[in-house]
């Protein structure tokens, strides 16, 4: 078997027992969150006797093993349930929200990569010099003020003082927009309607860059961190001395083996923005699945909480694999190793 | 590399080159922290309302600007005893173009009674409902219900032969399709409904009754704005009204920047519970002590918006202003110090020996504020209290055993039909301890008997007496500090009128109903 088939093959196993382990884990976790799931469903006007029918309803009386039993069926089935915050089935509202989360978190995965990584190699061939201490401040700045902040400071600089950008949802009421794929930059492509592609991109540049100041001052402290101590190689000395300019350098000769470790950290941080997206989502009322994740905990809407959960560690598992998959194109002694241990 | 930053600066150019749609006419944007249940069998809370009193309608509304119900889907109604008659409308259409019949009215009930869930218990004493003829139904109850007109006001009508229509062998009332589409004779349709970004409703032209030409023709009722985007929203034009549960700094700056500030009021009140079964809340005078000790006066000032606007106005007694059997507006709640060290100096325990548990719900930050004030107040008893913050869940379930519940509890208690038999029999009767409602664990006969009457009385004299007599043997024994009368107050651009929520001769007096779409203009 090629190596990085044989890769693919045993990341997906752990994956898969990843998984189990997660679904099992956060089934114990959400039925120890305090309040019954029933009573704060049917809201604070509900009678005793509607709490005590939901509850039978959601076998919520059976013993934990047998309400694992029960979730496991329906997932046999491609069911999650009905969620008790939207009434809905969890697969519904999961289909409905989960592209609005992708789509903004693969943007702020392109701003991450674009600016983080360009800011990085500047600040390592510069080391030293002016442009790499303002870089260096600016990816502090990124780093140390968490995502909500920015967001908010992006909103009142970019949308109340300066109306540049709208503040809040997917496009604009105006525009209607066929769903197909519900990543509305693609859809609104797919009907042709660019001045609602324009209206889309507007809308998502502020949510996107503020979840990603902090990703794009990471990778760039880390690809200046590791192109530095890569300048310090002797095969670096050698392409200076025959003579390859310093732009080639940092670009072919430095930038390629300092890739490793910074892909392997901004493949996390790309992983964890699906998660951390909700105060982004909130402040810019963005109707992603990460929002939907922190309503329903509160809400302790056991089936969603399960549901979202899921798809937020099937998700941070792909992006991982896919992160490995290039850390062993990029480095052939990974790949070997792994034809090594068959 | 390149070719990405390429890619990612043209994009970039191109968005920020083009140029933001004008603001549409005849749209009217508001919003509402919860997401919005469209199922009017499931319906409860203020977003709910808003849709149920857009999309459906119910057999009669309360009368605008006073006591009592008029017809609506019916013409007239009589009341034989225990039964009610109501003859309909025959003019009345279905959004599906399907005509109202009795049969609609069957049917609501029934689906209402069979899920169980939303507001479905103020019908439990509906006995049967059946259809008389084409436009006329009759309930029949178990027992005498005098605010059972009232309870009418949340049974929306559904289009039974739509929703069957719709249905499913394993969802034989629709519950899904009725939690995304509308099934209703309401004046607004529902366009589309996105359970945690928003609801767009639009004009139905063919609504029985007219609509003013400048009602919206389309409405936008968004869900789970930050408190932040609202402001900056209605700042910029983009937003029409906030929902009431802005920080009062928000709804002041708003309207420091010009914004109009729309409310609603008579139908709740906040109030402090106390534990009578523990100790020393078991003793009627320490309870007096404490509800006479209470400063109200300082508490209204911390709902302050503006100098003339107020999240709640002076408590006159258990029974909110406007009410059965209210005190007159004048005998407002004072603060007296001698009077509470007179009761403590009655009562049966030490207050050096006392300490207090106050609680407040995590999630309506505003409470910590009464919680200090009211730890203050006790301290100059010489009372000791602590204060505990309880996510609402953990609440909910900690009020389920006396013992578990904290000495004093702060909620917010709104009648669901406008009625005070929706507001005091949960809270007060013996027979309902141990909710949200009931952390006072009160058991008196008098209170129960005078709850009783209420319920049963033939003429509304006769409920008047009863609520009156209830409201003075609350006030003797003190299971509550009636904090203040809630009024719920939004931010509003200029650009709405909407009289029923700001004129009191148009209000409706339940929570929700002012947002009667049909009711309001927008200026384009």
């Amino acid at each position: 078997m090629l190596p990085v088939l044989h890769l693919l093959a045993r990341r997906l196993g752990i994956s898969l027992i990843v998984l189990v382990g997660v679904s099992m884990l956060i089934f114990g976790i959400a039925r120890v969150i305090p309040g019954d799931p029933a009573r704060i469903a049917l809201g604070p006007n509900a009678t005793v006797e509607q709490v005590t029918n939901l509850r039978e309803e959601l076998h919520l009386n059976d013993s934990i093993v047998v309400q694992y039993g029960y979730f496991l069926a329906d997932l046999l089935k491609g069911e999650l349930g009905i969620s008790l915050y939207t009434n809905r089935p969890v697969t519904t509202d999961i289909a409905q929200f989960l592209p609005a989360t992708l789509e903004l978190v693969i943007f702020a995965g392109i701003l991450m990569v674009g600016i983080g990584l360009p800011l990085g190699i500047a600040s390592a061939r510069y080391r030293g010099r002016w442009p790499d201490h303002v870089i260096r401040l600016v990816s502090l700045l990124g780093v140390s003020a968490p995502s909500f902040v920015w967001a908010v400071i992006l909103m009142l600089l970019f949308a109340f003082y300066l109306p540049i950008f709208p503040i809040a949802g997917r496009i604009a009421d105006t525009y209607e927009i066929t769903r197909v794929t519900g990543f509305l930059l693609i859809d609104t492509l797919l009907a042709g309607n660019f001045s609602a592609f324009g209206d889309a991109l507007r809308h998502i540049i502020l949510p996107a860059f503020a979840l990603a100041v902090s990703g794009i001052g990471q990778a760039a402290r880390l690809t200046r961190a590791n192109m530095v101590e890569t300048y310090d190689k002797p095969y670096i000395e050698m392409a200076h001395a025959f003579g390859f300019s310093a732009r080639r350098i940092a670009n072919k000769f430095a930038f390629k083996p300092s890739m490793i470790p910074s892909l392997t950290i901004i493949g996390l941080d790309f992983a964890a923005m699906l998660g951390n997206a909700f105060l982004v989502e909130a402040v810019f009322a963005w109707p992603g699945l990460s929002r939907y994740g922190v309503a329903v905990i509160l809400r302790k809407d056991l089936n969603a909480i399960i549901g979202t959960v899921l798809i937020i560690s099937a998700t941070f598992l792909i992006v991982n694999l896919i992160v490995d998959l290039m850390i062993a194109l990029l480095n052939p002694r990974i790949r070997y190793s792994q034809r090594g241990s068959t | 590399m390149k070719l990405l930053n390429t890619a990612l600066v043209a994009s970039l150019l191109a968005a920020t080159s083009l140029i933001a749609p004008a603001n549409a006419g005849g749209v009217l944007r508001l919003d509402e922290v919860a997401v919005g249940e469209l199922d009017p069998g499931k319906a409860s809370d203020f977003a709910d309302s808003i849709l149920m009193f857009n999309v459906y309608d119910t057999l009669v509304l309360p009368v605008q600007g006073g006591p009592g119900h008029a017809p609506h889907l019916a013409k007239s109604w009589s009341n034989d005893g225990n039964s009610f008659t109501f003859k309909l409308r025959g003019d009345v259409k279905f959004q599906s173009g399907n005509s109202l019949t009795s049969d609609d009215v069957v049917y609501s009930v029934e689906r209402m009674k069979a899920l169980g869930a939303g507001l479905s218990y103020l019908f439990g004493v509906v006995e049967n409902v059946e259809a008389v003829d084409g436009s006329t139904v009759r309930f029949n109850l178990s027992s005498p219900y005098s605010p059972f007109v009232a309870s009418l006001v949340r049974l929306p009508i559904v289009d039974k032969m739509h929703v069957e229509a719709n249905a499913a062998s394993d969802d034989e009332w629709g519950e899904a399709f009725l939690s995304g589409n509308g099934a209703g004779t309401g004046a607004y349709t529902v366009k589309s409904h996105n359970p945690q970004a928003e609801t767009v409703m639009e004009k139905n032209a063919d609504y029985f009754l007219d609509i003013a030409g400048e009602a919206p023709d389309t409405v936008r009722l968004r869900y789970g704005l930050e408190a932040a985007t609202v402001r900056t929203l209605i700042a910029t034009g983009e937003h029409d009204i906030s929902s009431q549960w802005l920080p009062p700094e928000v709804i002041a700056a708003l309207a420091k920047n010009g914004a109009q500030l729309l409310t609603e009021s008579g139908t709740g009140a906040f109030y402090f519970k106390m534990n009578t079964t523990k100790a020393p809340l078991d003793d009627v005078n320490c309870r007096l002590a404490l509800s006479t000790a209470f400063d109200y006066s300082t508490a209204i000032k911390m709902i302050a918006i503006t100098d003339d606007i107020s999240a709640g106005s002076p408590s006159t007694g258990a029974i909110p202003k406007g009410m059965f059997g209210a005190n007159d507006a004048s005998m407002v709640q004072m603060q007296d110090m001698a009077k509470a060290k007179e009761y403590l100096d009655a009562g049966k325990y030490d207050a050096a020996d006392m300490e207090l548990e106050v609680s407040w719900i995590a999630e309506v930050p505003l409470e910590e504020r009464f919680a200090l004030l009211m730890q203050s107040n006790f301290t100059d008893l010489g009372i000791k209290s602590h204060i505990k913050k309880l996510p609402w869940a953990l609440f909910a379930e900690q009020v389920s055993k006396p013992e578990n519940t904290p000495n004093i509890s702060q909620l917010f208690v709104n009648a669901v039909t406008g009625d005070p038999d929706t507001l005091l029999y949960g809270m007060y009767h013996s027979s309902s301890p141990g909710t949200w409602q009931s952390p006072e664990y009160l058991n008196d006969a008098m209170v129960d008997k005078y709850l009783e009457e209420g319920r049963s009385a033939a003429s509304e004299a006769e409920r008047q007496a009863a609520y009156t007599m209830l409201n003075k043997r609350l006030m003797e024994i003190a299971p509550t500090i009636y904090g203040f009368d809630r009024q719920s107050v939004y931010a509003a651009s200029t650009r709405v009128s909407a009289p029923a929520l700001s004129d009191p001769a148009h209000a409706f007096g339940l929570d929700g109903m002012g947002f009667s779409f049909r009711l309001m203009e927008v200026a384009e």
